[in-house]
């Protein structure tokens, strides 16, 4: 399997202001949230980004991948219809090629560097010759933020399962009865991280389902091998209540600038009163 | 290998399922002693809960029926106050491990019997409430600690403007084949092979159509509280803390708060979080200063209708609350199988949390019409695998078209008549002795259990054919059959007159009798021809309602008969989403709840509600069963004379009647409330010495009678010189719990072939006394105002001369002081109970509390039935009243030669005219003997004690510490030979002076001043609503029997006699011992029964 695109969705309602935000990378550099997810994604073995954003925002988009803009395809979703819709709005896009799928109201934050996380995702992918998801463990208390998904670790393999059920934003009550996985910490479940590498068959699924993306997960897990992967990094959701705050100290925390980040955090502990 | 470890190990069912007994009952002491020690080891060892359990009952048995009765065991002995003491805090094991370094006696079996079996339900219930927990889909619940990780959303749609209302509707369930109680959940988890029944969900009315009897309902409201609303209880509250959720005892709303509970709205690790209930509504709305309305209904169907009316409410409830946040796949319509399944599961958490119990068919009105329920063996992957051979839940079979046609299902709602007899049971009881049966396979018990399996099976044709009368006949068969094997009490004689009575008018036409649930007398069925339903509707009510006007003085009635409507349900529970105008909640809840919002100034009423309350006024106008609103709201607002209840009328007369002393009760009532008289006044001075009389100091009636004194009894006997004067003046408080009703008269067990009561049983020993002796003993009863008339009218048949003395003496209960209730519930030892029973019990008592102060202590009590405020004054003023009222007078004429009277309580089954020890009392010169018994675990209330160096009777509540009670031998069994010239001496009379009613007042008067008052705490039942009833606890005041031989001018002497002659039968949970240890044939040889 060889990956070459990647879909990135920005159109949604809620999240689509949240790539427009600033923040200041590990490096000390202010930057645009997109083009911090441009960096990751595009340095490594994907060539192309096919960026879906709601109508009227093309210049936007277009404006904020900068030095990435030559290798940005800008795809309008026309109408919101949802998740599902907008990855199969890049249907044309992909051409019937496997694709990696990121969303843009996450930031992902790991030690290794720029572009490490998806070329490690893509290589697992053409391993093993099918889809994969990166997964994150999940405290229960979340779950109403993620997809979740149940499944087998497979033996000898660190940190890589066999997805065999996918609940989009489960309770704890169906979570339990269908998403426990042997290993994980009691009240835990792997959610998903936010990027994906997925084949052509997805698309199919997802114009015959009515483009909903989770249960177009569970389809290809019914369908054939469908791996979750856990990478050896976080995500933060950007659109929670303090999203942005926490993902920006968490970047911060694992950057250059750590040590000032952290004078400034216990100084604020200090003069602030509960 | 012993033979009993060989039964508890073997996995070859012809082994495993031998019974004890057929080794016990031939066995030695010695021999059960050995196996004793064998299996007590054994159980340590071995990992099957399930052996171990079975273990456990079997040691049970060994020292509860067998052992004590073998040859060479001691009869008397002291039981170790430490091994009490243990057993009252559950501490089982440990008290176990007392008893047995103990040398082996009868009283140390009895308080081991008492230890295994407690132990082996503490096991089981712990295990039914782990499985319960590790539910797949109930574990988060209990991980959830705080509000900031509590993961539920409400759905959107519940959100929307306007806040639609989600309804629930739900049927109950009936049990076509009562499998010998196969729903309990301990047999289902160790025999799930036979643990089937037949379950249908039905809909029911009293009157007009049929409908789902159950309606939970849910929505958003403007304001950041959780209300709950039961309308039917009609009571409502605004909860704004996490400790008032888990507060069930403090109002009539603790099942609401179970399901909200249960289904995860508010988990159960959120007990004891002190955080605010408003940041878990704000979670879970999404939205500040937004709440949750919960409300249910129940509609016409009273209490113990045996239909798992309060299980399915409780899964409605559920239900709902689960499908609002998305627990379950579907918002409105029917449930998924899972989810289904899900909502069996947290109803059974549920009722743990409420401190309740029910089968595990009990939820099948969540499913659809007709379905099988059997147990499931335990498989690999099951949480229950390696611990017990079934799972927690068993599987649901919901039968088709095919299966049971509909034509069948027409024929059977055609031919089927449900009725509520009325009765108020408690079957925990009957649950236990089921589990405990099955446990130790007793032979003839678990052939019925085989039969009761095998009914099934014919029910199943009989519905496959379409054969009603079939049907009838095998439902019959199995309540007479296996059913009353395994369980006597399964029937009463109510039910057995009623069915009599039903099958003389309808003759063929009655197909057959059906019992409901637990036991016989609350929810059964009747089923007819159909060309005679019609008929059978109205004269079955007719029956019932007759039956029950005959036995109502002895048998407790917790409301009317009812016949109802019903029909087959066959969605099981669904719900629908109203919105706009539809977004009502039923008329009940606004007569509750608007007039205090029509209060209320408009502009202060939230938008929600200001919204809510023009629907309602449009729906006034338009909707059909809100047309009465405007009419009900008006009498609720306006102020109107309430009619006086015919009850508050009555009780000044009855204080008349039976000259009720208004001095005396003002001067208790002023000592009550000064601390003078109370329940720690009520023991002796700690200075006081107390000792064990020593069983050399006493007679033993198995030692010391001789031929002589057999002889010698037996002459008096033919000389007239004997009466035996049966205490029934008082209530019997443990025996109902409180419920007011003649236990004299109460026809609590089948002997020599009937239901008879406990008269009778007392007339049919002086009967036999009679034929043997050649004499006929006056018999005479005590009564009081609530004994007498039903006494009276009962007209039991006796050829001598029988007698009743009714009471002359009556006090008016009061509201107890808070001080009494703290020092009866926090200051004396009691049975803990499990954990959950604890917390309901805390909670209830609390509320208690509240009652007392709230309504005055040391007030009248005046708030139930006239005859519920009243009380008889203790068994000191039954003698007594023999004087007063002339009866002893009467004896006398008739008796010239009367010298002995035979004192016995009602209770006390055993107690007889016995020639030796009459003649040994007479022999004595005494002028009391008392009957004592070696004390076993169960004997509680004082005995026989050495005070300051006299021997004499000490009341438990005259004790200087309870510990003591433990240090003392012998029981009182309140079985008292009378010398009648040294009781007038006592009072100060001779017998010419009996005629003289001044003098007499005067004796009496002068006598009671002697004797001590006692201040005692009574539970009394209030009934209301629908087969509703509240227990609360009343302050009265006795001067009791025992205390004459305290006396110093009254020579008082004691004799042992054995057990089944002094033993009492306090409650009816005893009865199944009482039946399987003996004493009941005992009683049965000591009688000349009549037809």
């Amino acid at each position: 399997m060889k990956v070459r695109k990647a879909v990135v969705t920005a159109a949604g309602r809620r999240q689509r202001g949240i790539p427009l935000q600033t923040i200041i990378d590990r490096d000390g550099v202010e930057k645009p949230v997109l083009r911090a997810l441009l960096d990751e994604v595009l340095t490594g073995p994907i060539e192309e980004v096919g960026l879906v954003v709601a109508p009227s925002d093309e210049a936007t988009y277009q404006e904020l991948a900068g030095e990435h803009r030559e290798r940005v395809r800008i795809l309008v979703q026309t109408e919101a219809r949802g998740y599902g819709d907008a990855i199969a709005c890049a249907r044309d896009f992909t051409a019937g090629e496997p694709f990696f799928h990121c969303v843009s109201d996450h930031l992902f934050v790991s030690t290794l560097a720029p572009g490490g996380l998806t070329k490690q995702l893509v290589e697992l992918a053409a391993s093993e010759d099918c889809a994969v998801s990166a997964v994150q463990a999940t405290p229960e208390r979340f779950l109403t933020n993620f997809g979740a998904v149940g499944g087998q670790r497979l033996s000898g393999r660190d940190g890589l399962y066999r997805i065999q059920s996918v609940l989009e934003k489960p309770t704890p009550t169906e979570a339990e009865q269908h998403l426990v996985v042997p290993g994980l910490r009691a009240g835990h479940y792997l959610c998903f991280f936010g990027m994906h590498v997925l084949p052509p068959s997805v698309m199919e699924i997802l114009s015959s389902n009515g483009q909903n993306f989770a249960e177009a997960s569970a389809e290809l897990a019914r369908r054939g091998t469908y791996l979750a992967a856990e990478l050896p990094a976080r995500r933060y959701d950007l659109g929670l209540r303090y999203g942005l705050l926490t993902a920006q100290m968490a970047v911060a925390l694992a950057g250059r600038d750590r040590e000032d980040v952290l004078a400034r955090l216990v100084e604020l502990l200090a003069v602030t009163r509960g | 290998m012993t033979v009993l470890e060989e039964i508890l190990t073997s996995a070859d069912p012809n082994v495993r399922d031998c019974a004890l007994e057929s080794f016990a009952e031939q066995a030695t002491a010695a021999m059960l002693l050995e196996e004793a020690a064998a299996i007590e080891a054994l159980r340590h060892r071995h990992e099957s809960l399930y052996v171990r359990v079975r273990a456990l009952f079997f040691l049970y048995a060994i020292h509860r029926f067998y052992l004590p009765g073998k040859a060479g065991v001691p009869q008397q002995a002291l039981i170790p106050g430490t091994g009490v003491e243990h057993l009252l805090d559950r501490r089982f094991e440990e008290a176990i491990q007392v008893f047995l370094r103990e040398p082996t006696s009868a009283p140390v079996s009895s308080a081991l019997g008492m230890a295994y079996q407690r132990q082996a339900f503490q096991t089981l219930a712990d295990q039914v409430r782990r499985s319960v927990k590790s539910v797949r889909g109930n574990q988060w619940m209990f991980r959830c600690g705080h509000p900031l990780d509590y993961p539920l959303r409400l759905r959107p749609e519940l959100l929307e403007p306007g806040f639609p209302l989600l309804h629930e509707t739900t049927p109950v369930r009936m049990d076509l084949t009562h499998s010998g109680w196969s729903d309990i959940f301990f047999l289902g988890m160790d025999y799930p092979e036979g643990a089937r029944v037949l379950n249908i969900s039905v809909d029911l009315a009293v009157r007009g159509e049929a409908k789902p009897p159950v309606e939970a309902f849910l929505r958003v409201i403007d304001e950041p509280v959780l209300r709950l609303t039961s309308i039917d209880l009609g009571a409502s509250a605004d909860v704004t803390t996490l400790r008032e959720v888990f507060n069930f005892g403090e109002d009539y709303l603790g099942l609401l708060k179970a399901a909200v509970i249960a289904s995860g709205l508010v988990p159960p690790g959120l007990e004891g979080a002190d955080q605010p209930l408003e940041l878990l509504l704000e979670k879970l709305t999404g939205r500040a200063g937004y709440g949750l309305e919960i409300a249910s209904q129940v509609n016409d169907i009273p209490k113990g209708s045996r239909l798992a009316v309060s299980t399915n409410l409780l899964a409605s409830l559920i239900a709902v609350a689960m499908r609002a946040t998305g627990q379950t796949r579907t918002l409105t319509g029917t449930l998924a199988e899972d989810d289904r399944r899900l909502v069996a599961a947290r109803a059974i958490l549920g009722e743990w949390l409420g401190g309740s119990g029910g089968g595990w068919q009990d939820s099948g009105g969540v499913w659809p019409g007709m379905k099988l329920i059997e147990g499931q063996v335990a498989t690999e992957g099951d949480l229950e695998y390696g611990i017990s051979r079934g799972c927690l839940l068993p599987r649901h079979k919901v039968l088709d078209r095919d299966s049971v046609t509909d034509d069948t299902r027409r024929k059977l709602e055609g031919s089927l008549v449900l009725v509520h007899g009325g009765m108020a049971q408690d079957v925990g009881p009957v649950l236990e002795m089921v589990t405990e049966k099955y446990l130790l396979r007793s032979e003839r018990e678990w052939k019925a259990r085989q039969d009761a399996i095998s009914v099934l099976e014919d029910v199943l044709a009989a519905l496959r054919a379409g054969d009603i009368p079939a049907l009838g006949a095998a439902t019959e068969r199995n309540f007479f059959g296996p059913l009353q094997e395994i369980i006597p009490w399964a029937t009463n004689a109510f039910t057995e007159r009623v069915i009599a009575r039903t099958r003389a008018e309808f003759g063929e036409g009655f197909w057959g009798f059906w019992m409901l649930g637990g036991m016989a007398g609350g929810g059964m069925g009747f089923m007819f021809a159909p060309e005679l339903k019609a008929r059978a509707l109205v004269r079955l009510q007719e029956i019932l309602r007759e039956t029950k006007r005959e036995l109502e003085a002895a048998v407790p009635f917790a409301m009317e008969p009812v016949v109802y409507n019903f029909a087959i349900n066959e969605d099981g529970t669904r719900s629908e989403l109203l919105r706009d105008q539809q977004a009502l909640m039923p008329p009940g809840y606004y007569s509750l709840l608007a007039p205090a919002l029509l209060r209320l100034d408009p502009r202060t009423l939230t938008p929600a509600r200001r919204a809510e309350l023009e629907r309602l006024s449009e729906a006034a106008r338009q909707t059909d069963g809100f047309s009465s609103m405007p009419r009900v709201l008006f009498d609720t607002l306006m102020p109107m004379r309430r009619a006086t209840a015919g009850a508050g009328e009555a009780l000044p007369e009855l204080l008349e009647r039976y000259g009720f002393d208004r001095e005396q009760h003002e001067l208790i009532r002023q000592e009550m409330k000064q601390g003078r008289i109370g329940l720690a006044q009520n023991r002796l001075p700690l200075s006081a010495t107390l000792s064990d009389v020593d069983a050399a100091e006493i007679a033993d009636a198995a030692r010391d009678i001789t031929g002589a004194h057999i002889n010698r009894g037996e002459a008096a006997l033919r000389d007239g010189a004997v009466a035996v004067v049966t205490l029934a003046g008082g209530l019997g408080t443990r025996w109902t719990k409180g419920a007011g009703v003649v236990k004299a008269l109460n026809p609590f067990a089948k002997i020599a072939g009937r239901h008879r009561d406990f008269v009778e049983v007392h007339l049919a020993k002086s009967r036999r006394v009679n034929l043997d002796h050649e004499t006929l003993l006056p018999h005479v009863f005590t009564t009081s105002y609530l004994t007498h008339p039903g006494i009276q009218r009962a007209r039991h048949e006796y050829e001598g001369p029988l007698l009743l003395s009714e009471g002359r003496s009556i006090g008016l209960r009061m509201v107890p002081t808070e001080r009494d209730l703290r020092f009866a519930w926090e200051e004396s030892r009691q049975q803990q109970l499990d954990e959950r029973q604890q917390k309901m019990r805390a909670s209830v008592r609390t509320a208690l509390i509240g009652w007392a102060k709230s309504s005055g202590e040391a007030s009248d009590y005046i708030d139930n039935l006239p005859l519920q405020c009243l009380h008889p004054v203790g068994h000191w003023y039954e003698i007594a009243n023999l004087l007063l009222n002339g009866t002893l007078k009467q004896l006398l004429e008739q008796r010239p030669h009367l010298s002995t009277l035979l004192v016995h309580n009602i209770d006390t089954l055993g107690a007889a005219v016995d020639p030796g020890l009459l003649g040994w009392h007479l022999e004595s010169g005494a002028a009391l003997t008392t009957e004592v018994i070696p004390r076993f675990i169960e004997d509680r209330g004082g005995g026989l004690a050495k005070v300051d160096g006299r021997a004499r009777l000490v009341e438990g509540l005259a004790l200087p510490q309870e510990e003591l009670e433990f240090e003392l031998s012998f029981y009182n069994s309140l079985t008292t030979w009378v010398s009648v010239p040294a009781l007038l001496k006592a009072f100060g009379l001779q017998a010419s002076e009996l005629g003289d009613a001044e003098k007499v007042r005067a004796a009496v008067r002068r006598l009671a001043a002697r004797m001590p008052t006692y201040l005692t705490l009574k539970d009394v039942k209030k009934r209301w609503g629908k087969g509703q009833e509240d227990i609360y606890p009343v302050a009265q005041w006795e001067k009791l029997w025992g205390d004459m031989t305290a006396l110093s001018e009254l020579d008082s002497r004691f004799v042992v006699v054995p057990r089944p002659r002094g033993q009492q039968l306090k409650e009816p949970a005893q009865l199944d011992g009482w039946l399987r240890d003996g004493s009941a044939a005992y009683v049965e040889s000591l009688g000349a029964w009549g037809r």
